[in-house]
């Protein structure tokens, strides 16, 4: 231990004879620890704020959109039938020139089905199992108070929405039943839309123009921060009926999602909710569906497995800067090594044994690289923070990466180290002595 | 005293270069008593540096036995010949081979550090012991490049004497230095001498060969000769005759006044 301590103590010195080349050296270790950990951090706040996204609408939601149904991998018995490729029906087109000959190229999938605002009252009706059941349309619009204007993302959808989303309002009230049957022409905004077109005016009573309609606000949500990437704090919510008649002229929506009673019953609600719409949909026994239904525990597992893989590619290619920095050390301990040629025959000459100078070598390089990793750590901690208060990602260095980049610098001083220590521990001490 | 600290039977060092064989050493036979000063000389190429090294078990001889202290070191592996340096021998270079970025307690301290046991607090009793026997206690946060050579030279005396040795081997160690600090250092190893040290020193110059009690003549790999130096010269006696540098320069000065 006391010898330890003593190499540790003549490793710190010579490195501290050469602080800028020793700096140099550890700035490899300390850019590619610094990215691996920060990588990590964020990817770790990233997948922690996406889970709390979807936990905070609830693990037992589930959320059907128009098109074909696709076998979800691990994502539970959501097939109850139906294998990719059944009930596929080949579209027949005739190439007028090829003569009645029709190519594989022109055979072509049923087209995707679409949903509608019955079918969300068929899902009330025909299930038990699903509590609450909203349908939502959403696309991107002009809209403009006084002479701001600007292109907001545009969420149609019916009065159920606040309480199934879990938002709560700022000021005012949120569109009410009466509303969306009578087509009312009121909007909730966005907290981030509140404060960027009103600022200090009080947007309720107001009237904005959505697609150069005119609409009154009603209420004002509060700060909610980003869901899957996107944030509520800047959309626009309005009634759907009136999006779909009055703004954009049609009779779908783009998803309709679904509270089930509990967790446990996810799998019976999705087999019931599946029943449904087929039979509203009038789609035969053998044939596919023309909608798809994902819980939230499906969303979930694959905004995880996205961002595994972003984490594992990030931290790849921020791996590749250890590696360099390894390089830089095992060379500069080389060059330390044929400097100190004399040194090292003075040391053995007073009786340092070949194991002495090696473990003198390779603390030494282990300090230059663990150094490097403690810094870098340090300058993860100072990116994320930054980050942290730029942008709502929070992302706090977890112990996992700390201690992965530790074990890493020191591995990586011990593998880029030893060969260079190994020289000098091999030195014959006569002629290490007569070197200049 | 009459106890053989060093026995020498037959050693022989044949260096390979190439396809070439060299014979440095060519049968060599010396017993060393225990406090004996014994002067090595011989011109280059005589097998000198061969034969210290050898003597100081920085190299194993190719065949003959070398017995220190009893113990049978002609075949020992590299660690265990680091370990009878670190215990039994003290080195004194020519070049003094200090540590230039350690200071003088460090530079000291250095044996011990590569021995087993002793308590930290005794190492730096040791430590300031050795240092004040050659006089340099004031010296101690010094680094090498600070002081003169004679200064530096007794840094390594001390560096030598740490561990107490069995052997102090002194490799030309007034080469680097002006005859007066010379003298002075030659001084220091015959007051130890005195102090029942077994020193060997090689050299080239006669005159200080003679500081010894005996001489051994080496050329071509085999002792052509010993000689037992019945009257010594002593160093103290030397000092006393020779002119001090500063004293010289005060004399000048005085005059320049006048």
């Amino acid at each position: 231990m006391k010898r330890i301590l003593e190499n540790i103590k003549i490793a710190f010195k010579s490195l501290g004879l050469n602080k800028l080349r020793s700096f140099l050296t550890m700035l490899g270790i300390i850019i590619g620890v610094g990215s691996v950990v920060a990588v990590m951090s964020i990817g770790e706040g990233a997948e922690a704020s996406i889970n709390e996204n979807i936990q905070s609408m609830g693990t037992n939601v589930i959320t059907i959109t128009p098109g074909r149904e696709q076998v979800f991998t691990g994502g539970g018995e959501v097939n109850v039938e139906a294998a990719p490729g059944q009930g596929r029906v080949f579209i027949r087109t005739f190439d007028e020139d090829a003569d009645e000959e029709f190519t594989e190229e022109e055979d072509e999938e049923i087209v995707a089905g679409e949903l509608y605002l019955e079918d969300v009252e068929a899902l009330k009706k025909e299930t038990i199992l699903l509590d609450e059941v909203i349908p939502l349309l959403s696309s991107m619009s002009s809209f403009s108070y006084m002479s701001w204007s600007g292109n907001v993302s545009v969420t149609a959808t019916t009065e159920d929405y606040l309480d199934f989303a879990g938002y709560e309002l700022e000021k005012g009230n949120f569109f009410t039943t009466d509303d969306v049957s009578n087509l009312s022409n009121v909007v909730i905004l966005g907290y981030n839309i509140a404060n960027d077109y009103f600022g200090k005016t009080n947007p309720i009573g107001e009237t904005v123009k959505i697609d150069r309609k005119n609409f009154k606000v009603t209420g004002i949500l509060k700060s909610v921060g980003y869901t899957f990437g996107m944030s509520p704090d800047n959309s626009i919510y309005i009634p759907i009926t009136m999006a779909q008649n009055k703004l954009y002229g049609i009779d779908t929506v783009n998803q309709i999602m679904a509270k089930v009673e509990s967790e446990e019953v996810m799998d019976d609600a999705i087999i019931e909710a599946k029943a449904a719409l087929r039979k509203e949909h009038q789609i035969l026994p053998g044939e596919s569906s023309d909608f798809e239904i994902s819980s939230s525990a499906q969303l979930l597992e694959m905004a995880s497995t996205v961002t595994d893989i972003m984490i594992i590619l990030l931290s790849s290619i921020a791996a590749i800067s250890l590696l360099v920095g390894g390089i830089g050390i095992m060379n500069i301990m080389f060059v330390s090594v044929t400097e100190r040629t004399r040194e090292i025959g003075i040391r053995k000459a007073i009786g340092a044994k070949n194991r002495d100078v090696l473990i003198q070598f390779l603390t030494e390089s282990i300090v230059l690289s663990l150094s490097g990793g403690i810094i870098g750590i340090g300058l993860a901690g100072l990116i994320t923070g930054v980050l942290g208060a730029f942008t709502t990602l929070s992302s706090p260095i977890t112990a996992s990466p700390v201690i992965m980049a530790l074990s890493f610098s020191t591995a990586i001083g011990l593998i880029f180290g030893i060969f260079p220590a190994m020289r000098a521990a091999r030195l014959n001490p006569i002629d290490s002595l007569r070197h200049e | 005293m009459d106890n053989k600290i060093i026995d020498i039977k037959n050693v022989t060092k044949i260096y390979k270069i190439g396809n070439i064989n060299v014979k440095a050493l060519n049968g060599i036979d010396l017993e060393i008593k225990s406090g004996e000063f014994l002067s090595i000389m011989g011109p280059s190429g005589s097998g000198k540096s061969t034969l210290m090294n050898i003597l100081g078990c920085l190299d194993t001889p190719t065949s003959g036995s070398y017995l220190l202290e009893d113990e049978d070191v002609s075949k020992l592996n590299d660690n265990q010949l680091a370990e009878i340096r670190n215990k039994k021998v003290g080195f004194v270079f020519q070049t003094f081979n200090l540590l230039s970025r350690t200071n003088i307690t460090g530079n000291v301290e250095l044996p011990l550090i590569y021995s087993k046991g002793k308590k930290l607090k005794s190492r730096k009793d040791l430590i300031n012991k050795v240092i004040g026997s050659v006089g340099l206690l004031e010296w101690v946060r010094h680094r090498p490049n600070e002081l003169s050579g004679g200064q530096r030279q007794r840094v390594a005396i001390a560096r030598a004497l740490v561990n107490d040795p069995a052997i102090i081997l002194a490799d030309e160690p007034t080469g680097n230095l002006d005859s007066r600090t010379g003298e002075e250092i030659m001084a220091i190893f015959q007051n130890l001498n005195t102090q029942g040290k077994t020193i060997l020193f090689v050299t080239h110059e006669i005159d200080l060969a003679r500081h010894a009690g005996r001489i051994i003549y080496l050329k071509d790999g085999i002792i052509t000769g010993e000689e037992i130096i019945k009257d010594p010269i002593d160093a103290l006696k030397r000092l006393e005759d020779m002119p001090k540098l500063e004293d010289k320069i005060n004399s000048l000065g005085e005059n320049a006044l006048l």
